[in-house]
């Protein structure tokens, strides 16, 4: 029975997707409904009773009357033949009283009838009763009422017998009437009967259907919206539980569809869910796999509560073994009862905290470790524990060492030769003291030498003076790499300082024979150095364009500003520097070009003093070949310049 | 006119008593030297600075050459202790003669008392000119002091 099933879920769905309101108002009419037509059924019923029973009362009426009619006539004839009899005008009364009374009685009776039987015997009757009428009221009349005499006379005799047959007639059709009345009045009253039991059926019939609609209602009710919803909450609660929905039938009510946004967000949910879980999981993996960093977790009572493969690797403990114990394991004993505490304080007031130093392994050697603590709190803010990043710097640790003990071998080692160099120039300039000395006294005395002996002093004076350049240069030299020169920066003109240089260089240019020229710019150039020194590096680079030049050449002196830069640079005309000789140019004691240059004064520490004076002032110091047609080579030095307010600078740029 | 205010002369230097104290003997013949040159006559010559103090004390030079790196009691040791057998209110020059040129050590020579420095090798001249300068205001200290004890 395919069929019947198909059409039960068809009606069911149909129901289903009706609204909530439709469900409603079928759910409270239906019952309504029926126990209308159940109380029309009763009313119906209980009408045709009353029909029935006002035919039965009809009927006892007609019989009544018949009956009186009857008797009235009986009565009427009796009391003429008594008349007759007597002559006595009393027995005259019952027919005085007939014929008042019949006609009302038969117009009664002809309202009544209704039967057609009836009617044709009623018709029979109203004959044969007005006849006897008729008769008994010739027999009335009769003179001589009372005598023999009329009694004996044939008209009468004749009358009599007549009015005898037609009271006769009359009598059996009243009592056929009355008969046929009889059995209409059983039959109505059977009928009536009937109605009322059908009557009372009809009302426990009603009552039951009016019954049964209530369940109907009840259960259209419950399958439509209690069951529903009941099925719907407990989807809900799964989904508090966060376990997948049953798939529910799609219906088109509001039900239907809040357990579709239900059935929407639970799938929803467990998209996120599971993207959610695959995230964790990977990240799980990720840091579970990390070899090179122990990464774990602190309960906020510093106890392991994960540990991975790097920490198992750096720190020797297998998992199983180090959960549930504190950090505190992992610190050599000096640190094990100061150090995690304070950790764990900087990191929940600071929510980090980073340190470096010992920790011990399982098997008690040690590794040096760089350990960042983070506080991890959850959403309201409470501290969940931490996470701990442990890396094993041993090896970055020893590399760090050693390199640091080779730095300060070499600084020991520089510091050393510093002092040496130092200490050797003091013990030189002490017999230099002298020799200068008395060689100058000599020199004061001249006038009482020989021309022999005078230049044998100048010859002594000269190399003398040169070697004191040379023990000054070395000092100066050894004072800066050992990081005790000592620079008195101030903050004055370049241009001064410039001038001043060029004014001590010109007495050699001019036993030189070299043209000393200069570009200094018209506006001062402020600068912030040793002005000493950058007079020293000037004089330097000067001495060297003069000695380097060629005879009745040119060494020239310019200034060039940049942003924030002052370049001094000094030209001459000479050779040029050759290109292997470039690399070991500031090098001390490496005199370029010996031999081009042979009867050249100079110390050879010159430019090496001259680059460590203007490093040491936050200056540059280069050269460079000039290129063709020009001969010859530009030293310069840069120095960064002042940026202090210049009052009368700024005045004149308003 | 009084005897504070006549000038003072050449001669009125050469008069003064000069110590000169230095571990290298050249050194000591090179300033004597030179101080004799300039006419000075009253020189004592020490090499020995253990010798210094004594001398100081006893022949009480008025100016004192003094070098700093010697041997045994170095000079910054002697400048202390010629501050402490100096009368306050005494002036008693001592000019510091000194390879150590850098600025510490003329830092330290000067706020122990010396009146005045000069690096090694110097410039015989100059010393000459600073020695003339410093015994004047020596001289002319004397005088003053002779003035007040004669009232």
């Amino acid at each position: 029975m395919r069929w019947i099933d198909d059409i039960v879920a068809r009606s069911g769905r149909v129901w289903a997707n009706q609204p909530l309101a439709v469900k409603g108002v079928v759910v409270v009419a239906l019952p309504l409904t029926i126990l209308l037509i159940a109380l029309l059924s009763l009313y119906v019923a209980s009408r045709a009773e009353a029909r029935a029973e006002a035919d039965v009362r009809a009927a006892f009426a007609i019989q009544r009357d018949i009956h009186e009619v009857h008797a009235l006539l009986a009565e009427a004839a009796s009391g003429v033949r008594g008349y007759l009899l007597t002559g006595q005008e009393r027995f005259l009364a019952p027919y005085i009283k007939a014929e008042a009374e019949i006609p009302a009685a038969f117009a009664r009776l002809d309202a009544e009838i209704r039967d057609s039987e009836v009617r044709r015997r009623f018709d029979v009757v109203t004959q044969l009763a007005a006849r006897k009428r008729e008769g008994l009221a010739a027999l009335r009349n009769i003179q001589g009422a009372g005598t023999r005499e009329a009694l004996a006379r044939p008209d009468v005799l004749a009358a009599l017998v007549a009015n005898k047959a037609v009271l006769d007639g009359l009598r059996d059709e009243i009592e056929a009437m009355q008969a046929h009345e009889s059995d209409l009045l059983a039959a109505r009253q059977q009928r009536a009967d009937e109605a009322r039991a059908r009557n009372l059926v009809l009302t426990a019939i009603s009552g039951a259907v009016g019954l049964l609609g209530s369940f109907a209602a009840v259960y259209l009710f419950s399958t439509g919206i209690v069951r529903r919803v009941q099925a719907l909450e407990a989807n809900a609660r799964r989904l508090e539980r966060g376990e997948p929905l049953p798939p529910l039938p799609v219906e088109a009510d509001e039900i239907g569809r809040l357990g579709a946004k239900l059935e929407e967000a639970s799938l929803l949910l467990r998209r996120r869910e599971q993207a959610l879980r695959e995230g964790e999981e990977r990240f799980r993996l990720v840091i579970e796999g990390v070899k090179d960093y122990g990464i774990f977790v602190l309960d906020p009572e510093g106890r392991v509560v994960s540990w991975n493969e790097g920490a198992e690797r750096i720190k020797g403990w297998r998992a199983e073994e180090i959960l549930g114990q504190s950090f505190a394991t992992f610190y050599p004993d000096e640190t094990r009862a100061i150090v995690p505490p304070r950790m764990l304080a900087t990191a929940l007031r600071d929510g980090r905290a980073e340190d470096e130093g010992w920790r011990l392994r399982k098997d008690g050697s040690r590794f040096w470790a760089n350990v960042v603590v983070t506080a991890l709190h959850d959403e309201v803010g409470r501290l969940r524990g931490y996470s701990k990043v442990t890396r094993d710097m041993t090896e970055r640790k020893r590399a760090e060492e050693a390199l640091s003990e080779a730095r300060e071998a070499a600084v020991a080692a520089n510091l050393a030769k510093s002092e040496f160099l130092s200490r050797t120039s003091h013990e030189l300039r002490t017999p230099l003291s002298a020799i200068l000395g008395f060689a100058q006294l000599l020199e004061l005395d001249k006038s009482q030498m020989s021309a022999r002996q005078t230049a044998a002093v100048e010859q002594i004076l000269k190399a003398g003076r040169h070697l004191l350049a040379l023990i000054n240069e070395v000092l100066d030299i050894s004072s800066i790499e050992a990081g005790r020169m000592e620079f008195w920066p101030e903050t004055f003109d370049l241009r001064d300082a410039l001038t001043e240089a060029l004014e001590l260089t010109s007495p050699i240019a001019e036993a030189a024979g070299v043209s000393l020229a200069s570009e200094l710019p018209a506006t001062p150039i402020i600068v912030r150095a040793d002005r000493r020194r950058v007079v020293q590096v000037a004089l330097n680079l000067l001495s060297n364009a003069v000695k380097y030049n060629r005879v009745d050449g040119e060494t020239r002196l310019r200034v060039v500003q940049d942003d924030g830069w002052t370049r001094v640079a000094v030209m001459d005309e000479g050779p040029g520097v050759a290109e292997a000789a470039a690399a070991r140019l500031f090098t001390p004691f490496d005199r370029l070009g010996r031999e081009r240059t042979a009867g050249v004064e100079g110390t050879g520490l010159g430019l090496a003093l001259s680059k460590r004076l203007v490093e040491a002032m936050d200056g540059a110091i280069g050269f460079e070949n000039r290129t063709l047609p020009d001969r010859g080579a530009v030293f310069w030095f840069e120095l960064p310049t002042h940026v202090s307010p210049a009052p009368s600078l700024a005045r004149q740029d308003i | 006119m009084t005897i504070a205010a006549a000038p003072v002369m050449q001669s009125d230097l050469n008069q003064c008593r000069i110590l000169i104290v230095d571990d290298e003997s050249a050194n000591v013949l090179l300033l004597r030297s030179m101080l004799e040159r300039e006419g000075y006559t009253d020189i004592v010559g020490l090499t020995d600075p253990n010798a210094a103090l004594a001398a100081f004390v006893e022949s009480e030079p008025d100016l004192v050459l003094l070098d700093l790196m010697m041997p045994g009691i170095d000079g910054y040791q002697l400048l202390e202790a010629f501050g402490r057998q100096t009368r306050p209110g005494d002036f008693r020059p001592v000019l510091v003669l000194t390879a150590d040129t850098t600025t510490a050590a003329r830092r330290r020579a000067l706020s122990l008392g010396a009146k005045d420095f000069v690096g090694k090798p110097f410039d015989i001249v100059e010393v000459a000119l600073r020695i003339a300068n410093l015994l004047e205001t020596r001289v002319l200290y004397r005088r003053l002091q002779t003035l007040r004890e004669a009232r």
